[in-house]
């Protein structure tokens, strides 16, 4: 999933400060299981804002509405009534949601909510990691299902930097080593073999460095 | 709130926390406990429902739950004091004051009580 955090109180204020009547438009997928951008942070952050803003001595009107995906178009429309009857929006959809939003409605201030801050999972209760980088060419399956690119800091593809301790990574304690970790469980599938092979130098063209990724698929072009 | 007698404390309890569930507010005189809102377990307790309190008026928030290691559900009041923990957080962002709302375990009501009407006494008049 998309994990992302949502931004300080003094900032979303910063941004809604010109508005009187702001939709809070939330996220019903990725954003809402790390608790950035559900229906509850949707209604929590509504409260907050009213009460931030009174403060101040300003009212502000806020609608609140949550849609599947913020970044499908046909869910996007279920908001379309609620966008045009406000002056701006307040998504809390990832980078992607906000984008979409604002390519369907040309004419509606779209202000982001979150910061979008990676692909991760739910590690365990409370905790998100990071684990992926969508770098386009995944190799997991040389590396037992744990990618270096991702995981280990330095992104090493042939092995560790020797700077590990007790399986932690040597940039900080709270972060396991992820060559220890491929290394173990290579062992633990027979695939100790894998480590032998060499990997080439990462071609970074299919990641970011090659500018905005595309992905047509023919098949369902019309 | 102008004076001690005007604060307004909202307190969400536990049912569990207090005998034959029968609860009756803090005995403190310098404050009024209009609502008093049941809840299964303390951790029901969301953010929202907070922050809905303050919308409403109150002045300070009282979030009630069983004794350490008392808990029916196991973990409830810890959850519940960890969510008001993070609202209290939510609470300076917003310029409100974190101080208003308070996590207290039912056998300690009266002390929190007492402690949040001088709390708030010394943080004045809500705007």
């Amino acid at each position: 999933m998309i994990v992302a955090k949502q931004k300080p109180i003094a900032e979303i204020k910063e941004m809604l400060r010109p508005y009187d009547k702001v939709l809070i438009l939330g996220c019903g997928t990725c954003v809402k299981t790390c608790f950035a951008g559900g229906e509850d942070e949707v209604a929590t952050l509504g409260a907050a804002l009213r009460l931030a803003f009174s403060q101040d001595g300003k009212t502000i009107h806020t609608e609140e509405l949550t849609v599947e995906r913020q970044c499908e178009d046909a869910f996007i429309q279920e908001a379309a009534q609620a966008v045009s009857r406000n002056e701006a929006v307040l998504s809390l959809a990832c980078g992607a949601g906000v984008q979409a939003m604002a390519r369907r409605f040309a004419g509606a201030s779209l202000l982001p909510g979150v910061n979008t801050t990676f692909i991760g999972v739910l590690e365990k209760p409370g905790l998100f990691t990071e684990e992926c980088s969508g770098c386009g060419d995944c190799e997991l399956d040389t590396f037992g299902g744990i990618c270096p690119v991702t995981r280990c800091s330095k992104r090493l593809l042939n092995g560790p930097c020797g700077g590990s301790k007790n399986g932690k990574c040597e940039v900080s304690p709270d972060i396991d080593c992820a060559w220890q970790l491929i290394i173990d469980r290579l062992t633990l599938l027979g695939q100790a073999g894998n480590l032998k092979r060499y990997i080439p130098a990462k071609d970074w063209r299919l990641s970011l460095s090659g500018g905005p990724r595309r992905l047509v698929r023919e098949d369902h072009v019309i | 709130m102008n004076s001690n007698s005007e604060t307004k404390i909202y307190i969400f309890y536990c049912v569990n926390a207090f005998d034959q569930g029968v609860f009756s507010p803090p005995r403190t005189k310098v404050a009024y406990f209009p609502q008093d809102l049941k809840m299964a377990c303390s951790s029901m307790i969301k953010d929202i429902y907070l922050l809905k309190a303050f919308e409403c008026g109150a002045d300070g928030v009282m979030v009630v739950g069983c004794p350490a290691g008392k808990c029916k559900r196991v973990d409830g009041n810890v959850r519940a004091a960890k969510r008001v923990a993070r609202v209290q957080q939510l609470l300076d962002e917003i310029g409100l004051g974190g101080k208003r709302l308070v996590y207290s375990t039912a056998d300690d009501m009266e002390t929190a009580a007492a402690d949040l009407v001088k709390q708030l006494g010394e943080l004045g008049p809500r705007k």
